[in-house]
């Protein structure tokens, strides 16, 4: 099917910044993700994989207001591309495909 | 979000962060810091959130992050690097002569400056190990009397204490005795030591920094029987420095009985450094000596110098005006005094007062050094642009080539930078070897006790030394050469810019003209050296000793004809002070009878009878002192220039006084030095006083050997308890011209080391121009031109060079030794000849250095150079 595919990582801030709708930026998917996982990850481990996605066109950004908490500096907002939607949608797939696939006698019951 | 805003992230972490993140991403990143630290704050406090801020700026350090390399790619790729050095050693093997002559150069070079280096480092270390340093003053006194304002660095003994009290500027202070004490034996048990002691008050220990092993610094002067030692006595007397308080020593002096007894060890302080200039064994509460001396107590006496620990901020200046006139508010009798501090520290480079101001000292030799070894290394940088530059020609096809491939200017910039580092690290590896061979020799020239250590100041200067002499050395070849147009270059179009051919004189023009300056200083000081020990005093300084009698019984009279009487000895006699030391002096004089405003001072140096005669000094009229007269205090011998400044005609039997005491004028006797030749000769008259202790005996020439041993045996009949020690006249007299004697003596070594290092210059150039013009030579022999004329074609332009320097240093040098002379009285004139030897030496090093080389090449056989084409 599709030749893309996602890192773990990647999937999970992909899929976190389509949860903020609109209001996904560092440190804000950083909070998300540390609520709904427990997973705390670095500013530096989630840059990197934000700009990897941008590069592969999964997300787009843009910059948005300053406020006085970030040092007057302004806040880059992420979205997801339709490109990304299609690209997670594909890794759902692929993995409901392969849940579907289990034969019931795997998980012993 | 609530607002945090009054906690900010640590800057140091966020300036990095901006330092090496790609631009593009700074400022979102940066906010997101902002706000995490903010949360991070409410969660886990200041401390750990800072921590954690850290951490996140240092996991932020990612490749896809960072700005990328694209401003010095090809510098760090360390094949490049491999490829320059493979280069620069292909190239040494090359031109071995270059090389070699580099490395001397250059070596010979940074050894001069390194041992200046260690040199001036120590000089400047010298008491700056206090750590109240800065805030360390000593009180000085200006006096001002008849002869002019005297300095004097001792003062009153309570003067310390008022202070306290008075000024809210001084914190504490101590002193210490200031007129000398001899060594005295220490004794414990079985071992008896030879030690120095100073008195000091409780503070001591608190104002300067001799750090105490044991004992408590409030406490180990609390008592006059106490006695605090150095760590060296503590080991030299029990073996250890552990368990001593309390114990009893034993301090005595044949002959300072009332300081001697026994006292108990309160402390040990570690031994005094060598670049301290107060150096004692051991230190005893100042009462001893007020108990000894009671008038040392007064406030218009000066036992002891004062120091004081002033508030840390104090306003010198303000301070001084406020302190000036202190004393003379204690005591009428220093109503022509004022009072000053100095920082103690300063005192050992700055200790020189010319009527009441500061007038240099140390500091000129540690400037003067400082400036040679700066023209040393120039000199050897030099050397190296020189060289590198000539050789262009020699590299421009590589430079060509390598341009044609795509490298850049500034890759090239680096490879001759580096080339010229590798020069430099190999030649500091040369000097490093050659300064421990020196560092003895060094030491011994300069009473040193310098290492060739790796403490961390010295050590980050060398390194500073060392890339700037790299960097010297190496930028004008570096962007000189990088910037040929390729082209140009592979054409072989390039001819030598004017302005290079100018700047390569101008550099080897102003190589010599140090060199030429260094050697006039050289003459100078040399002459002046020998002018002062040759000059006729006035007197026979020869075959003089000179010794100190402990103390005269009754037996003065005995002793001296039982000297006299010796074989060998032709005359003997005593002075008060030494015929040296030109200190004493009187003031206030005038004819009796006749008294006027104007009144006389003279030097008085006081003597026993035969003095005039052992010294061999000429009377002119009248006597001298003698026995058959029955002389006493009350006659003295003036001498011929106090006879003009009184403008008597007929002196003998005159009178004068100074309203307390009369003297009767008996002779007259020619002037003499009465001190070094560094002051001015002035009237003079002698005293008589026969109960001096300081001895002096002139032997007759052949026999000193022989004689000054029986001479110590009569020494010893009259005085067992103490060693006979003794000096001659004509090397005390070479002492008092240590300093100047250890200059001329290093400006020797330095002044050859910049003409040795100029010369090799020149010969690397003298040899690369006669390459360089190797064909033109076979052509010109094959025309017909001599030997002689091709030396004539090749040295030409050297010599003119030379001379430019010499015309260009001559004045400058005429300036300089000029100024240096003047700190002497009485000196050499500066004559032409000085000069003009220096610059005919100059002159005749460079031609031979010149006609070796050009002869070698004019001699070459024209087939040899012109065959391959």
């Amino acid at each position: 099917m599709s030749k893309h595919r996602l890192g773990e990582l990647e999937e999970i801030v992909l899929l976190t910044v389509a949860i903020l709708h609109g209001e996904a930026y560092g440190i804000a998917i950083v909070n998300e993700m540390e609520e709904r996982l427990s997973r705390r990850i670095s500013i530096g481990a989630l840059q990197i994989v934000l700009r990897r996605l941008e590069k592969k066109g999964y997300l787009i950004s843009e910059f948005g207001e300053a406020t006085k908490v970030r040092g007057g500096k302004r806040k880059r907002y992420f979205t997801v591309t339709n490109f990304g939607k299609q690209t997670l949608k594909d890794t759902k797939d692929q993995r409901l495909s392969l849940w579907n696939a289990i034969p019931n006698i795997s998980f012993g019951n | 979000m609530k607002n945090t805003n009054h906690t900010s992230p640590p800057t140091w972490p966020l300036r990095f962060f901006r330092w090496f993140c790609h631009p593009a991403f700074v400022e979102d990143i940066e906010g997101d810091l902002h706000e995490r630290f903010a949360l991070l704050v409410e969660e886990m406090g200041l401390r750990k959130a800072r921590f954690r801020f850290v951490i996140e700026v240092l996991l932020l350090f990612r490749p896809g992050l960072i700005k990328s390399l694209s401003i010095f790619p090809e510098l760090i790729h360390p094949g490049m690097l491999k490829h320059n050095l493979l280069i620069t050693y292909r190239g040494f093997l090359k031109h071995k002569m270059t090389f070699f002559i580099n490395l001397v150069g250059l070596s010979t070079g940074l050894a001069g400056v390194l041992l200046i280096y260690l040199w001036v480092h120590d000089e400047r270390s010298v008491d700056r190990f206090h750590e109240k340093d800065s805030q360390l003053y000593q009180v000085m006194i200006n006096h001002e009397d008849e002869r002019g304002i005297q300095t004097w660095d001792s003062s009153p003994l309570p003067l310390t204490k008022a202070l306290i009290e008075e000024f809210p500027e001084v914190e504490s202070g101590t002193f210490i005795n200031n007129s000398f004490l001899p060594e005295g034996k220490i004794t414990q048990g079985e071992n008896a030591i030879e030690a120095s002691r100073i008195f000091a008050n409780e503070q001591f220990f608190d104002v300067f920094s001799y750090d105490l092993i044991q004992g408590d610094k409030d406490q180990v002067l609390a008592g006059k029987d106490n006695m605090v030692i150095s760590e060296e006595l503590a080991l030299k007397l029990f073996d250890s420095t552990h368990d001593i308080i309390g114990k009893t020593i034993e301090w005595s002096h044949p002959y300072y009985e009332k300081f001697n007894g026994e006292f108990q060890v309160s402390g040990v302080f570690e031994t005094p450094p060598a670049n301290a200039t107060e150096q004692f064994d051991a230190v005893v509460h100042y009462g001893l000596m007020v108990e000894n001396d009671p008038p040392s107590t007064r406030w218009t006496s000066t036992p002891v110098k004062n120091y004081l620990v002033l508030q840390e901020g104090t306003n010198i200046e303000r301070f001084n005006d406020k302190f000036a006139d202190f004393l003379s508010a204690k005591h009428e009798a220093w109503e022509t005094s004022t009072q000053f501090v100095q920082q103690y520290s300063k005192r050992y480079l700055y200790g020189t007062y010319e009527n009441g101001v500061q007038a240099g000292g140390r500091i000129e030799y540690v400037k003067l050094f400082s400036i040679i070894a700066l023209f040393i290394l120039l000199i050897a940088c030099i050397n190296f642009m020189n060289l590198s530059t000539a050789q262009a020609s020699r590299k421009m096809k590589e430079i060509g080539v390598k341009k044609t491939m795509g490298a850049t200017k500034s890759a090239l910039v680096l490879q001759f930078l580096s080339e010229s580092m590798l020069m430099v690290t190999l030649s500091f590896i040369v000097a490093a070897s050659l300064i421990s061979l020196i560092l003895p020799q060094f030491n011994l020239i300069t009473d040193k006790e310098l290492k060739w250590g790796l403490a961390l100041s010295p050590f980050l200067a060398i390194a500073g030394i060392l890339l700037l002499t790299g960097l010297v050395a190496g930028s004008y070849p570096a962007f000189y050469l990088s910037r040929f147009k390729p082209v140009a270059v592979l054409k072989g179009e390039r001819s030598i810019s004017s302005g290079e051919y100018w700047v390569r004189r101008g550099l080897v023009v102003f190589q010599f003209a140090i060199s030429v300056v260094f050697i006039v200083g050289m003459l100078v000081l040399d002459q002046q050296m020998q002018y002062t020990q040759t000059k006729n005093m006035g007197y026979n300084r020869d075959n003089v000793i000179s010794f100190q009698r402990p103390r005269h019984n009754d037996d003065l009279e005995v002793f001296l004809s039982e000297l006299r009487n010796l074989p060998g000895v032709t005359n003997a006699s005593n002075m008060e002070g030494n015929i040296l030391s030109g200190w004493s002096d009187d003031n206030g004089f005038y004819l009796k009878g006749q008294e006027s405003d104007n009144k006389w001072g003279f030097m008085s140096p006081q003597i026993g009878y035969d003095m005039i005669e052992t010294l061999g000094m000429q009377i002119m009229e009248g006597r001298s002192f003698s026995r058959t007269h029955k002389d006493d205090r009350s006659k003295i011998i003036i001498s011929r220039s106090a006879q003009k400044m009184m403008q008597l005609a007929d002196p003998i039997g005159q009178v004068i006084t100074n309203g307390l005491t009369d003297y009767e004028i008996i002779g007259v006797v020619e002037d003499f030095h009465y001190g070094s030749l560094h002051k001015e000769k002035k009237p003079l008259f002698f005293r008589f006083h026969i109960w001096s202790l300081n001895t002096m005996v002139k032997i007759a020439p052949g026999v000193e050997q022989a004689t000054i041993a029986k001479v110590e045996e009569l020494y010893k009949e009259f005085h067992p308890e103490t060693a006979f020690t003794f000096t001659f006249l004509d090397e005390d007299n070479q002492r008092l011209y240590e300093a100047e004697s250890r200059v001329a003596t290093l400006s020797k070594y330095f002044g050859s080391l910049a003409i040795i290092i100029s010369c090799l210059g020149l010969f690397g150039l003298v040899a690369f121009t006669a390459e360089r013009r190797s064909k033109e030579i076979g052509i010109r022999k094959i025309l017909g031109s001599s030997v002689w004329g091709v030396i004539k074609l090749l040295s030409t332009d050297f010599t003119r060079m030379v001379i430019l320097a010499i015309l260009l240093a001559l004045p400058i040098s005429y300036l300089i030794t000029k100024r240096w002379l003047d700190n002497f009285a009485y000196k050499i004139e500066l004559e032409w000849w000085l000069f003009g030897s220096a610059a005919l030496v100059t002159l005749l090093i460079a031609w031979s250095v010149v006609g070796l080389q050009t002869l070698k090449t004019a001699r070459l056989n024209p087939v040899e150079c012109l065959r391959d084409e």
